[in-house]
Order: structure tokens, then sequence, then C-alpha cells
């Protein structure tokens, strides 16, 4: 392991990620493995915005924690710059989650309601000492301008602001330590449509001018097109497709994706005949799930032969690939 | 189902476990000798020879693990020593008594039910208006009035007063039914006020809260009228954290009716308890306390398999 | 703050007098309380003796003081130990869970196992009788609950966003629980804190009858209660003053937890009944309404809602012009809080209590021909419609259907005219089979937390079309559903539409998708107010309401780089602008558009908006 960055380490990279939360069955009952992700590889570079889509309960949200550290993944590694996050001690951690932060989706839940957004906001200035202290108060109303808010807003509480500029609070919030990476868990979901693309807006924005690599988390497919570069499908804890963003939608190669993209509503719908189409069924448990390809219990076009393993990924062109026997063919 | 409930049993049986190996410890770690403690009336002290006869007949020469092993011993095959007092066995003593302390916390139970559970639903209802008020008020002072005040006011008042009913004592039911009634009804009363108050706020708050819940729409918005409502989607939701509370409740008076006992002189289990206080009683102390907190972790047990056969959800959590 | 100091502002001010007597006694002039006076004993109240003198001719009022001294020194100082030792340990027990949770909270559990009044004895037994002894076996009684509460409270504020964005911040753990947790805790642990000062008063009170508390000459409420007992028939009086006290002070502490219950949390204080679950007076007979020979099926004009409190009167709807004829989907779309769900309840007669419609009409055409105004109908006019000619599917399937009855039982109930259990068991499997439950015949026997998310929107479903209703109403219908199961939802709904081609559909929607997916007419609302109407194709390709065409631009949907945002936010329904309610955040406002709100407009004959420049910038 190198201990130094080169560059061409990407800055983030999971290898092989899987999260298991055994669950007892009463005292005596042996526990049951119910894997919340299986098997990620995943890389994320500088200046990046990776796209994870795909449905409630398919790991999106264990992924996103994992890959910042906030959860301890049961196999695999998690290495930023190169270096395991499992392996450092809690102050090592902690002074490295200065590099790394996170926006959550839940715009009431994320800002605590009794303190002022300024001290929040400071939390993270103080923590890592990013500016003197005298200068925490002129950072603060740096940061709220960058997330376009006037700097009064310092001194008020949560419950005085609407849920977009709230989530504008804490991507300040989660810029206030210089971060060179970012999770950001479905953090336009809550929002409504004329909201979210103000905050939309400004991720973008954010991505251009600083250089961030961000892990955008969402299930809607229309923002992560328009907001990412690379997209990753997953279906019950794995991923399924992964590749350029204009690929991934232009010509999906995975029947999930295929699916995904024609089950999601448009304004300019296809004939209405379109939703004839709809795929059955629902996600099957990952306490219990099918064999081989996870997603054959619902897929039109499986074979017997999908039940044998878990299908392999076929490269369809460089970084863009799919687990499915029949992509690419 | 069944699952659940085997489940729930050894966990109480472990809890009585604990508690029997607590109760132990407690009595043999402290510093000090029982027995010398037991002899040494006031400041007098005691004979060290009767302390030595009394150390060994308490089996206190022992080794310790052996004591424990003994005690166990004894827990499971019903036997719990005999009292210091009279030598009586002690397990014979709680078997007489037991009976009697828990008929006055059913009949009290029952009394404060059927009456708090209307009277609640009524003022869930009416929050807010007069009755709902005068409500709120009566069970805040039922609530803060201690048993032994409002038995001794209950003394005074009907006993004494206006001579309707004996001030106390027992009579046994196959000796004179009546009289055995007539004594039972002041201490099931005073015990029944603050269990009505507490039933009556629950029931009250559990059917605001339900009234508000999206399925009492959904019933209305079938076009059902009030009483199917009321009955089917209200009172039978709201009931099950409103049986919780009364079963932990009764938990709770199972060691709390010593103060009615002793207002009424009603010879049950906890007057017992306090006279075995008195006399630094060992045996009779341990033998109450452990078969006082085996009801207490059985009846906890029982509410929750009620609660799970009341509430589907629950087995499903769980098993 | 106002609303906290007024409703705090009595048992405060109480506990404040009795703390303030309390701990003054020794200065006040009071009678020493040992002081005997044999030949007036039981002597009345008098000057010198305010109220009367005890057994031994002793002052009761000292006596009162002094042992109000001692049970509020035992409750609150045992209370105050409990509460430190039980917050610590849940505390660490709630952040750090696994061993720690088994070391503290668990463990502190243990206790509970016993009857309260029974651990407190045993401790008696083993230490003796006496004020210190009483403060060990309080402590110990009430520290587990303490630490229930802190650690259901830090689980839950732990679970919170913005305590783990602490922990990706890297702040320490312990700056975590200090700062962010502790003062999150707060609220319940004052709560328990006053609840604990009452109930160990009770216990001390109650041992120091038995003799087994505070231990004579000192005097204590409880011991007076004893001797009392014994000249009860002398003395009254005697049992009466230390009962008062003593329960007094118990209801002071129980009135503070409630009142400081109610400030904590004022879900609790608004709660204010079930008007419906009363009934009203009959209302007079509807004034009939003249019926044409063929119209719309539902046709509300101008309607408004309000709000309706003692201090003031608010719309939260107004202005609402919908149609829906038969056979017709109609789309309300809006941002959240623009009043689509009330607009929906309005019809069902199932707006929240103190909500109503104040102005306008909603004439509905029934099956049998005749017009009903339900602007007009009270509870029991509605129950004839309800279900039965309009019907409704809620948003949130979970919590709108009842959880402890099986799914079959809960659509049986919702059948109008039945047979026997026969033929209702046929008509449920029926009805489940119709929106597509598999295996309806087991599945009936489900409850509703059995069932998958997108199964029990479809039980729902069948709730609401059970009776072949002329109108449905659907609010959100797909908003909490993943795509794939959406899509099935829609697929359900244009099913059903093409079985009963006479039911007229409203669909409740944020999501100009999914109104383009499935609706005919679409009608925008914004801050309470319908916008725009017309035809879906129309509206979305030209629309002629700046609202309209700035949310259709924001939908992230197009080759754009950046987004069309809408600058601000929606204003609350107590700060509405006046004249137009977009006015503030229209790119194409003028001075005029503030003066009054804009009347309807017709682009066309299908078509209704409200701008005053719909001419020009549209
Ligand atoms: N019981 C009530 N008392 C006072 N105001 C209320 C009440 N219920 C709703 N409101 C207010 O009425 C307005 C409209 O609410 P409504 O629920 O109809 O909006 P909506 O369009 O359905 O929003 P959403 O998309 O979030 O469901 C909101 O401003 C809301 O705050
Ligand atoms: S591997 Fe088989 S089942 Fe899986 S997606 Fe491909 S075709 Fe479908
Ligand atoms: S009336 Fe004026 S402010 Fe309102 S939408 Fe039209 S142009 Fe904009
Ligand atoms: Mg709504």
């Amino acid at each position: 392991m190198l201990d130094m960055p080169s560059t061409d380490t990407p800055l983030v990279q999971a290898r092989g990620l899987g999260r298991n939360f055994p669950q007892r069955q009463g005292l005596l009952g042996r526990a049951r493995d119910v894997w919340a992700v299986r098997d990620v590889s995943l890389s994320i570079a500088r200046g990046e915005t990776v796209g994870v889509v795909g449905e409630s309960g398919c790991g999106k949200s264990t992924l996103g924690r994992m890959m910042l550290g906030l959860d301890t993944p049961t196999r695999g590694q998690m290495l930023f710059e190169g270096r395991d996050l499992a392996s450092l001690a809690g102050a090592e951690k902690r002074r490295l989650s200065r590099r790394m932060q996170m926006v959550f989706q839940d715009p009431f839940g994320s800002l605590d309601p009794r303190r002022t957004i300024g001290a929040q906001i400071g939390d993270g200035l103080r923590i890592h000492q990013i500016v003197p202290r005298h200068d925490i108060r002129a950072e603060v109303a740096r940061l709220l301008d960058q997330v376009g808010l006037p700097s009064a807003a310092a001194e008020r509480r949560p419950h005085e602001f609407s849920g977009g500029q709230r989530q504008r609070i804490a991507v300040a919030r989660a810029l206030s330590t210089r971060p060179d990476y970012i999770v950001a868990d479905e953090p336009v979901s809550a929002l409504d449509v004329s909201i979210q693309a103000q905050v939309v807006n400004l991720l973008m924005d954010l991505r251009r001018d600083l250089d961030l690599a961000m892990l955008f988390i969402s299930h809607d497919l229309h923002v992560v097109r328009h907001l990412c570069t690379r997209i990753v499908v997953m279906y019950l804890g794995r991923i399924v497709e992964e590749g350029p963003a204009d690929k991934v939608f232009g010509a999906p190669a995975h029947p999930y994706t295929r699916a995904l993209l024609s089950a999601t509503p448009s304004l300019h719908p296809r004939d209405k005949d379109s939703l004839h189409g709809v795929l059955p069924g629902e996600l099957p448990s990952p306490a219990n799930p099918p064999s081989g390809c996870p997603f054959r219990t619902r897929c039109p076009v499986a074979e017997p032969q999908c039940a044998a393993a878990v299908p392999d990924f076929r490269t369809l062109a460089p970084g863009w690939k799919a687990a499915c026997i029949k992509a690419g063919a | 189902m069944l699952r659940y409930i085997a489940y729930r049993s050894l966990v109480a049986l472990f809890l009585v476990w604990l508690v029997v190996s607590l109760v132990f410890l407690l009595l043999h770690l402290i510093p000090g000798d029982p027995a010398e403690l037991l002899l040494s009336q006031g400041s007098l002290a005691a004979d060290p020879a009767a302390v030595a006869a009394l150390r060994e007949r308490m089996g206190l020469n022992d080794p310790l693990w052996r004591q424990y092993l003994d005690h166990l011993g004894g827990v499971l095959t019903g036997d719990l020593g005999t009292s210091f007092r009279d030598g009586a066995p002690v397990a014979e003593q709680i078997a007489l008594r037991l009976p009697r302390t828990l008929e006055v916390i059913g009949a009290a139970t029952l009394l404060a039910a059927l009456l708090g559970v209307p009277l609640g639903t009524y003022a869930a209802v009416r929050a807010g208006g007069k009755a709902d008020g005068l409500l709120s008020l009566l069970s805040s002072i039922a609530l803060s009035t201690p048993v032994f005040v409002v038995g001794s006011v209950a003394i005074l008042i009907f006993a004494q007063k206006l001579q309707w009913l004996p001030a106390g004592g027992f009579v046994s039911f196959s000796e004179d039914p009546v009289q055995h009634l007539k004594l039972l009804i002041l201490p099931a009363s005073a015990v029944a006020i603050s269990l009505w108050a507490v039933i009556t706020r629950m029931t009250r708050a559990t059917v605001i809260e339900v009234l508000e819940r999206d399925y009492v729409r959904t019933a209305r918005a079938k076009g059902l009228s009030r009483a199917p409502i009321l009955r089917r989607h209200v009172v039978r939701n709201a009931m099950i954290p409103v049986l919780t509370i009364t079963g932990l409740e009764m938990g709770t008076l199972i060691g709390g009716t010593v103060l009615v006992e002793f207002v009424f002189n009603w010879p049950g289990l906890s007057g017992y308890l306090v006279s075995a206080v008195d006399a630094r009683d060992y045996p009779e102390v341990v033998g109450i306390v452990i078969v006082i907190s085996m009801l207490f972790v059985f009846l906890n047990l029982a509410v929750d398999v009620v609660n799970a056969l009341l509430d589907p959800r629950i087995s499903l959590v769980k098993s | 703050m106002t609303r906290t100091t007024r409703k705090l502002l009595l048992p405060g001010t109480l506990i404040g007098l009795i703390l303030a007597v309390i701990v003054l006694a020794p200065v006040l002039p009071l009678h020493d309380v040992r002081a005997m006076d044999v030949p007036n004993r039981f002597a009345g109240p008098s000057a010198a003796h305010w109220l009367g003198q005890d057994e031994f001719g002793r002052d009761v009022l000292a006596r009162l003081i002094w042992g109000g001294r001692a049970s509020l020194f035992i409750a609150v100082g045992s209370a105050l130990s409990a509460a430190v030792l039980g917050t610590l340990l849940g505390l660490l027990g709630g952040y750090f869970r696994g061993v720690v949770e088994a070391l503290t909270v668990r463990a502190s559990e243990v206790i509970l196992c016993l009857p309260p009044l029974l651990l407190a004895l045993l401790v008696v037994t083993i230490l003796g009788a006496g004020t210190g002894p009483l403060m060990v076996a309080l402590t110990l009684l009430y520290t587990p609950n303490y630490a229930r509460v802190v650690y259901a409270a830090t689980l839950q504020v732990r679970a919170l966003d913005f305590v783990t964005a602490q922990m990706a911040m890297g702040a320490h753990p312990l700056a975590i629980l200090w700062r962010t947790i502790l003062p999150n805790v707060m609220p319940p642990l004052l709560v328990q804190m006053s609840l604990v000062v009452a109930s160990a008063m009770m216990i001390e009170s109650g041992l120091s009858f038995l003799g087994l508390g505070v231990v004579p000459p000192t005097p204590s409420w409880g011991l007076m209660i004893r001797a009392a007992r014994g000249a009860m028939e002398v003395s009254p009086l005697l049992l009466l003053w230390p009962s008062l006290a003593l329960a007094g002070t118990i209801l002071i502490f129980n009135l503070l937890c409630d009142r400081l219950q109610a400030v904590l949390d004022p879900r609790n204080v608004t709660a204010g009944g079930a008007l419906w679950l009363r009934k009203g007076p009959r209302r007079a007979a509807l004034p009939a309404v003249p019926a044409a020979t063929d119209g719309p099926l539902l046709a509300i004009t101008d309607m408004a809602i309000s709000v309706n409190t003692s201090e003031r009167s608010l719309e939260l709807v107004r202005r609402a012009d919908v149609s829906v004829h038969s056979g017709e989907t109609v789309a309300l779309v809006g941002e959240s809080g623009s009043g689509k769900t009330l607009t929906s309840l309005a019809l069902m007669g199932l707006l929240p209590d103190q909500l109503g419609i104040s102005r306008g009409q909603a004439l509905f055409r029934g099956r049998d021909g005749r017009v009903t105004d339900l602007a007009q109908l009270d509870e029991d006019g509605f129950r004839r419609f309800r279900g039965a000619e309009i019907s409704m599917v809620f948003q949130d399937a979970a919590a709108a259907l009842n959880p402890v009855h099986r799914i079959g039982d809960q659509l049986a109930e919702a059948l109008r005219d039945t047979g026997d259990a026969q033929e209702i068991s046929r008509r449920v499997v029926d009805l489940l089979r119709h929106v597509g439950i598999p295996d309806p015949e087991r599945r009936q026997r489900a409850y509703p937390h059995e069932l998958s998310g997108g199964q029990r929107q479809r039980a729902m479903i069948a709730l609401a079309v059970a009776n072949a209703p002329r109108l449905l109403i659907a609010d959100e219908p797909t908003t909490a559903l993943d795509p794939t199961i959406q899509a099935q939802i829609l697929h359900l709904f244009q099913k059903l539409k093409s079985d009963t081609p006479d039911m007229g559909l409203i669909f409740v929607t944020h999501d100009l998708a999914v109104v383009a997916e499935i609706a005919d007419r679409v009608v925008v609302m914004y801050a309470g107010e319908v916008v725009e109407s017309g035809p879906v194709a129309q509206v979305f390709a030209r629309p002629r309401h700046p609202y309209t065409a700035a949310l259709i631009a924001s939908v992230p949907e197009g080759a754009a780089d950046r987004l069309v945002a809408i600058p601000g936010t929606v204003p609350p329904p107590n700060a509405m602008p006046p004249g137009c309610r977009f006015a503030p955040r229209c790119a194409h406002a003028l001075p005029a558009c503030s003066a009054a709100p804009p009347g309807a407009e017709r682009p066309d004959p299908a078509r209704i908006t409200r701008c005053i420049r719909w001419k020009e910038v549209t």
C-alpha cells in the first residue's frame, strides 16, 4: 500500500464492500444474514460526480454511509487516498473527516433545532481550526454567501428557514471544512420541484468551482441524469450497471436499468400504452435473495441459466459495464 | 406466537433467577453479620453464644457458594425456610395471605377499569370541554393523594362519622360472605382511586391520539356511522396501551398494598412483609420478596403476551 | 415564550412559595417543634397556634413546615441524585450501544423487576430506618427510570441526521454527547424529574407512615398522619392538615409535570376532541339546487376553506374552481402546502375539525340525478355519499389502514348492501383480485403490516372502489412508492378507468410527469389558489400562467445545463401577499399585480388563468 497518494490513485475507492445486518430470531434462534450491500467496487476521482440510483431498500444509503466511514463494512475496504478507513484510529479518523463531508435527505432532521445556524456551520471551522478563532464569523458569512443566503442568517435558528434554505445551510456546513469529497444522500428528494432546482443548481456550481468528488444518491433518475457524470444502478445491494451517464440512460444495457427508465414518468409521455410494459412483482427481501442473478424473479428476459450464478460484469465500452448474461449480446 | 411466548417466558425465568440471586447477594454481601444484626435490638450488644447458635441455624457458617445453592434449591422446591419469629414455614404463611392481597388488587382493578375506560373515552371525545376539565382535575387529585391518606379519611367519614361500613379487619368469605365483602369495599376503593386516575388519563390520551390517526379518517371515508367507528377503530386500538399500563400498575400494586393493608388491618401478604421487616425476620422477608417479584415478572410477561394477541404487529417483530 | 411562561406561572409560583417557606423555616418566628404543652393537647386553632396543637400540645403549623422540609429534602435530593446517575447511564448506553448499553441501562433495569415499594422496604430492612437509607433507597429506585427515559431519547436523537452530521464533522463523541445530545434530551428529563419528586414524596411519606422512614422526633407528614389516626375522632383536623399539605404538594409537582409536558410537546395541547363524533343540531332541509339535465359530475365554484380559531379566521384555500365530468381524470397539481389535500378532503367532509368550507359551492350530481351542494352538508349528510358515491384513496396507505384488523375485514366493513357471510367473502376476494393482489383468498387474512407498500396501496384502492363510486379522489397515491411500483399503480388506475368508464377521477399529485401520464385535464394550484386549469396537452404545450410555466421549466428533464429555479419560497398562509400571491416570486410582476387578486381569464373556452398579464408574457 502506498503511503503517499500518487496521481493515478482515485481519491475515493471502494473495494468489494459488503455490509451485513444479521437479524437474530429470538434469544436462541440463529442469526440470519441480511446483506444490505454486497460486493460493491467503485471509485471516484476529483471533480467527478457519481450518481447512485435504485429503489428504496436497495442499499443506497448504507453504501453512502460506508463510503464516508460512518459505517464499517463487513467485507471489503474503503480507501481514501489509498488509506483504509477501517484501519485508522479514532483521532486520526476524526482528523481525516475534515476532507469528507455529508449532506442528508431530511431538511428538518439535518440541523440541530436548538442551535443557531452560525454555531452549526462554525463547528467544523472550530474542530479542524480551518480559520483563526476571530475570523470564524467572517468565514461563516462567506459560506452562507456561497450557498446564496444572507449573512444575517447566522444568528437565526433552523425553524425560521424553509426546506430548500435548510438544505443549502446543510451544504454550507458540509463545505465549511473545505472537503475534497462529499456524499449527498437524497439531498433534494424532500423538496418541491421549484426548490429542488435551486439546490441542484447550487451543487452543479460547486462541483465546477471547487473540483469536488461527489457521491450523489437519489431515486430520481431525472435529477441524477442532470447532475452526474457517471451512474451506478443498484438492485438488491449489488451494482447491476455502471457507466457514463449518457450511455447508461441513452442505451441501458441491463434489463433492470431499462425497466427503471421506462417506469419513470416523463413530461413528454410515450404513448399511453407504455405503462403496459411495467415490471411485475416487487423487490425481493434482502434476507432471502434469489439465487444467481438478483433480478431474475422480475426480469422480462430471464432464462433458466440466470439462476445458476451471479452474473459477472461484462464490459460494453471502457468504463461501462453491466452484470447480465445478455448485456451487450 | 408460541415461539414468542416461549421466548418471553425464558426471559421472565431469567429475571426471576436474577432477582433471587440479587436478594441473596444483598443480604450476604452487605457489611455486618445478619445474625448479630438480628439479635442486637437497639444499642444492646448481642449475646455471642446466641449469635453463634443463630449462625449455625441460618447456615451462615457454610461457604458462600454452598449457601447460594441451598438458597436456589429451596426456592426451586418451594421451600422458603422457616420464620425466625415463630418457626412457622414461610411458604405456608405466604400461601395463606397471598390470595387476600390479590383479592384487593383484583377488585380494585375491576372497579378502576370499569369506571376509567368509559370516562376516559368520554373525556377524549369532549376534550377541552367542561366535563373533560372536571375529570382532569379529579384525576389529578386522585393521583396526588397517597393511598394511606385516602384510607384514613375514608375511615373517618364512612366508618366513624356515617357508620356505613366497618373500619377494618378481615373475615373469610366462607365464614360470612356479606361481612367479607363489606370489609373489602373500603380497601379496594382506596386502591382503586389512583388506579382509576391512571386508567382515565391513559384512556383519554390514547383515544385522542387514535382519533387523529389516518385509519379513523379512512373509517369515516367508508361511510361508517359513529358507533362502529368508535368501537372497532378507536377504542379497540386505544385499549392496547391502556391494558399495558393497567397491567404494569397492577404489578406495582402487588408490592404496594402494604399501606392499605396496614390502614384497614387487612391481613394480606404486604402487611406480613412490614411486620417481617420490622422484626428483621430474614427468611420471611426474602421469601415474600421472591414471591412478589415472581408475580411481578410473570404479570409483566402476561401483559406482553396479551399485547401480542391484541396487536398483530408485535409477534412479527420479535419472533 | 409567553405561552410557556403563562403555563408554568402557576405551578412555578406555588413551588417557589413552598420552597421559600421551608428554606426559611429556621428564621421564621415558629414555635419549637418539640415544645410540648400537654394540658393544651388537641387544642383547636388559636392566635398563638394558627393550626392548633397536637396530641402532645405541640404547634401543628411549625411541625407541618419542618415536616415538609424533611419530605422535600429527601424527595428532591434523591430525585436529583437519581437524575444525575440515570442520565449518565442512559446517555452512555444510548450513544455507544452494545456492551456499554448492557452494562448501564440494562443492568439498572434489573431493579425494575422489583415493585418500587418493595425495593424501598428491602433497603430499609438492610440499612435500617432513617433519612439516609431512605435517600439511598429512592435514588436506587428512580435511577432506572431516568436511565430508560434518557436512553430512549438519546436513541431517538442519535438517529437524527444532525447528530450523524456531527460525527461526520469529526467532533469528539463526548463533545457530541454534551453539546448536541444532552440539550435535546433535556425536555423529557425535566418532565421525568417533576414526576419523580412527586412519586418520591409518595413513597417517603408512606414509609414514614409505616414507621419505617423518617425517625421521630424529626417531624414528617407521614408520621403526623400516623399519629393523627389514633386521635381521629377527637380531633379530625389533625388528620386534615398534614393530609392536605402532602396531597397538595404532590398535586403541585404533578401539575408542573403536566404543564411541562404540554409546553414541551405542543402537539398535545391542540387536540381539541372530535367534533364529528358529536351529534350536531339537525340542519334544516337543504335548499333544492336547480338541476340541469346534464352537466358535470362535480362543479366547484369559488370555494374557500378557512381555519376558525377564536382569534382569527384565515383562508387556507380560496377561489377554488374545479369541475369534473363523468369519465374524466382531472389532476390537481401544486407544490407542498398549496391546498390540494384540503380541497380533496373538503369534498368528503373530512376536513380537520377546526377547518371548514367558508364560501362557494361544490355541486355534485348523484347516482339518482339529484344535485347536492357538498358545501352545505353536515356529518350525517356526508355519510350517505361517502364510499357509495364519492370515495378517496389516501396518500399514506400504511397509516390509512387500521393495523389491528385484517385486510379482508376492513374491506368487508366498507361494502354497502351486503348479503350473507359467504357473499361478503366472495366480494372481498373479487375486489382484491380486481386490484391485482396475488392470491387474494389468503391475502384477505393478512394484516396491513404483512403486505408490501405497493400491495397496501392496492388494498387501499380496493377499499375506495368497493362500492363503484361515481367520483374517486386519489391524494398522491404513488408519491411514497418506488418508480417500478408507481408504474404498477398508475397502470392499475388506468385499468380501473377503462373498467368503469363513467367514474370521474381527481388525481392529486405534485409530480408534473405523473400528470402528463394519467390526466385529461389539469388544475394547477399555488398558495391555496387555483391559478390555471385546462386540458393537459394544451397546458403543457403552452402554459398561460407564469407559475405553470416556471414549474414546467424547473423539471430536470430538458437538455438545459441549468434548471430554471423559482426564487424564494411559497408564502406561509398567515403572510399571504395582497393581490396576486405569486407576485413576490414572479419574473413578470408589475405593481398592478399586487393591487388586487387577478380574476379568472379565459384564453380559450376550456381554460382558465389567473394572471393579469397572461396575454403578454405567455
Ligand atoms: N388543520 C390545519 N390547521 C391549520 N392549517 C392547516 C391545517 N391543515 C392544513 N393547513 C394548511 O393549509 C395549507 C394547505 O394544506 P394542504 O395539506 O391542503 O396542502 P397540499 O397541497 O396537500 O400539500 P402536500 O403536497 O404537502 O400534501 C397549508 O399551508 C397547511 O399548512
Ligand atoms: S442475468 Fe438473466 S435474469 Fe439477470 S438481468 Fe440478465 S437476463 Fe435478466
Ligand atoms: S398577475 Fe402578475 S405577478 Fe401574478 S403571475 Fe401574472 S404577472 Fe406574475
Ligand atoms: Mg397533501
